[in-house]
């Protein structure tokens, strides 16, 4: 029993991770005090669910949402892609405008908060504050994994697309276009002088920040087969950032170690401590606290994080074993012959 | 009409709660410059120390004395313990913020294992309703409104003709002119959180009795209606601050009688957006509502 629950948190910590590294991008490397990743893992989780679940009958009393497509996972995560992409595009483009970061945070806070209660009241949408349910296990109409082994199988995907979203940033985080952006973040004038639009870059950054999280969501909502208001609160936003702060701003390799730093508390945190008769709650407020000490701690003797982000001459641009043998293989090319 | 009417009255009440809230939160904010995010929690704090010393006593002037104190220390706490040592190393805005977010996640979580999060209730004397001119207002209610007038007059006077006050005004304007002036900094950022402390313990103990239940996210699911109020009538004013509270007090209310109840917070969120985009130093950034002059 006790591997099933390993399975399972290593399952949500795995998740949780692509969701780090979606608010890594935005927060880590663009600056931006960004409370708007959590609404976009909901927005991936819903839109997912209803281009995988089938369409709402006249038996489903009390059940209501749009679509209801029958679709596979792959075309439900693509979607929620696509969708979150496109919201964050457009609250991007309207916020990003002229709100730095406190006000920024305050925005998106308020806009994540007004998104919650508009999908708890408008039930037509996502069933409200019902939320949608019964979703089946990615793939298994195909692969037909029996119950208990489909854990490992779906852990294992999970991992698969961490490692490809980690991949992907951190071509991107060496790029060109990585380095302007952390350019504009260190000194937004100085970049502009250079010719670079602040402006435009962020938007980038924050649509690629949404499309993860929303990829996020996708799978998320696939483990859990069910997704409703109250798993979208704001403290889960809060919970994120702890994984960045503690694990090391910008690092993507540091936001992982952060994010199962974070997990190992829920996990092995308070498990030899009693239950308290009538404090049902005790051990779990026990733990966010330990996660909120942490927290402070980083920010206090370690604000950079245990990993901190890496600079050009670390990378593979720089003293890195690639670059040097390109160094030499280049000498050696432009060598006059002897 | 008299639908519309009523609805100003209960917009009244609200904000007044508001009003507190913001107040106090705008006032620290004019001299520490961020933005605290665990504000919401200290109103819960109050909320509860009056919970707490109901439990002893059945005096509500107690159990509002209790709110203060409880408010006050938490605030002062906080100030001392965490942002002064973070501001002292040179800790940036962010920072500062970040610190004030988890000490409110910590703050909501000791409540949850005193307290357990079981909805609680503050007992108070029954009230009735009673037609006020044209509005319809409990005993409850006219006690709110009464009261933070009051709190506002005394807050007035105190920023206007006390010493405290003029220092006060001088470190929101300059701090660094304040600081060669002679005012004894830390200890009027100090009193100010303290007294931003006792403003909120007792919105959070009004904000209770109004609401009839006490959970420990009480005060946190109220911040950002805090945070529209402050921000419509320009961070860091008090004055501005009063007036956006009337503005989000009465858009929520009112708003009630034409949209689902659900939406009333997020009326208030929709104001404190378009704000922020059209003019995100508040409405009323022009001098007269300047707090320093």
């Amino acid at each position: 029993m006790i591997v099933n629950y390993v399975v399972t948190v290593l399952t949500l910590a795995v998740i949780f991770s692509v969701t780090a590294l979606a608010l890594n991008v935005r927060w880590g490397w663009a600056g931006e005090f960004d409370f708007f990743v959590y609404g976009l893992l909901a927005v991936g989780a819903y839109v997912d669910a209803v281009f995988v679940l089938p369409p709402v009958t006249s038996s489903d009393v009390g059940v209501s949402y749009v679509l209801g497509l029958r679709m596979p996972f792959i075309v439900g995560a693509l979607a929620a892609m696509v969708i979150t992409g496109i919201i964050s595009l457009i609250v991007g483009a309207i916020a990003l405008r002229q709100l730095r970061q406190v006000y920024f945070g305050i925005t998106t806070f308020s806009v994540v908060l007004i998104m919650s209660a508009f999908v708890g009241q408008y039930t037509a949408l996502f069933d409200g504050y019902n939320g949608v349910f019964g979703l089946p296990q990615p793939f298994n109409s195909v692969l037909n994994i029996p119950y208990f082994q489909y854990g490992y199988f779906f852990l294992a995907f999970c991992v698969v697309i961490l490692i490809v979203v980690y991949l992907v940033l951190e071509r991107v985080f060496w790029s060109p276009y990585g380095l302007v952006l952390r350019a504009i973040r260190e000194d937004e004038i100085a970049a502009a002088a250079f010719g670079h639009s602040p402006y435009a870059a962020r938007l980038k950054a924050y649509v690629l920040g949404g499309m993860i999280a929303g990829l996020s969501g996708a799978l998320l909502v696939s483990y859990l087969s069910a997704f409703n208001t109250d798993a979208w609160t704001p403290i889960e936003t809060v919970l994120i950032f702890a994984c960045i702060i503690i694990g090391g701003t910008g690092n993507g390799r540091g936001v992982i170690l952060g994010t199962f730093i974070v997990f190992g508390v829920i996990l092995e945190g308070t498990r030899f401590l009693p239950d308290i008769p009538g404090h049902p709650d005790w051990d779990a407020a026990l733990r966010a606290i330990a996660i909120a000490l942490l927290v402070l701690l980083s920010l206090r003797f370690r604000p950079q994080g245990l990993l901190p982000e890496r600079h050009l001459n670390d990378g593979p641009t720089g003293e890195g074993v690639w670059s040097r043998l390109r160094d030499r293989m280049s000498r050696n090319a432009e060598a006059p012959p002897s | 009409m008299t639908i519309l009417l009523h609805n100003v009255g209960f917009g009244l009440v609200t904000a007044s709660i508001i009003a507190l809230a913001s107040v106090a939160f705008s006032l620290q904010f004019s001299v520490t410059t961020t933005p605290n995010f665990a504000h919401g929690d200290i109103l819960t704090v109050g909320a509860y120390a009056a919970y707490g010393a109901q439990l002893l006593t059945n005096n509500i002037l107690i159990e509002a004395l209790a709110a203060m104190v409880g408010g006050a220390v938490i605030a002062s706490l906080l100030n001392f313990g965490l942002v002064q040592p973070f501001l002292r190393r040179g800790a940036k805005r962010l920072t500062i913020f970040l610190v004030t977010v988890s000490f409110g996640w910590i703050l909501q979580d000791l409540i949850l294992i005193i307290f357990t999060g079981n909805a609680t209730v503050i007992q108070l004397p029954a009230v009735t309703l009673q037609h006020v001119g044209p509005f319809l207002w409990t005993q409850l209610d006219e006690i709110i409104i009464a009261s933070t007038v009051v709190i506002l007059a005394l807050l007035h006077v105190m920023l206007r003709y006390t010493k405290f006050g003029t220092s006060l005004r001088a470190i929101s304007d300059n701090p660094q002119l304040a600081r060669l002036a002679g005012i004894n900094y830390p200890r009027v950022v100090q009193m100010t959180w303290a007294i931003d402390g006792v403003i909120a313990g007792f919105a959070g103990f009004v904000l209770a009795a109004y609401v009839g239940a006490l959970t420990p996210t009480i005060g946190f699911s109220f911040l950002v209606v805090i945070f529209a109020a402050s921000v419509v009538g320009g961070l860091g004013k008090p004055y501005g601050t009063m007036v956006g509270a009337l503005v989000i007090g009465l858009a929520m209310e009112i708003s009630a009688g034409y949209i689902p109840g659900g939406y009333k917070t997020s009326v208030a969120f929709a104001i404190l957006i378009a704000v922020l985009l059209v003019r995100p130093r508040g409405v009323f950034s022009s001098d007269v509502w300047n707090f320093a002059e």
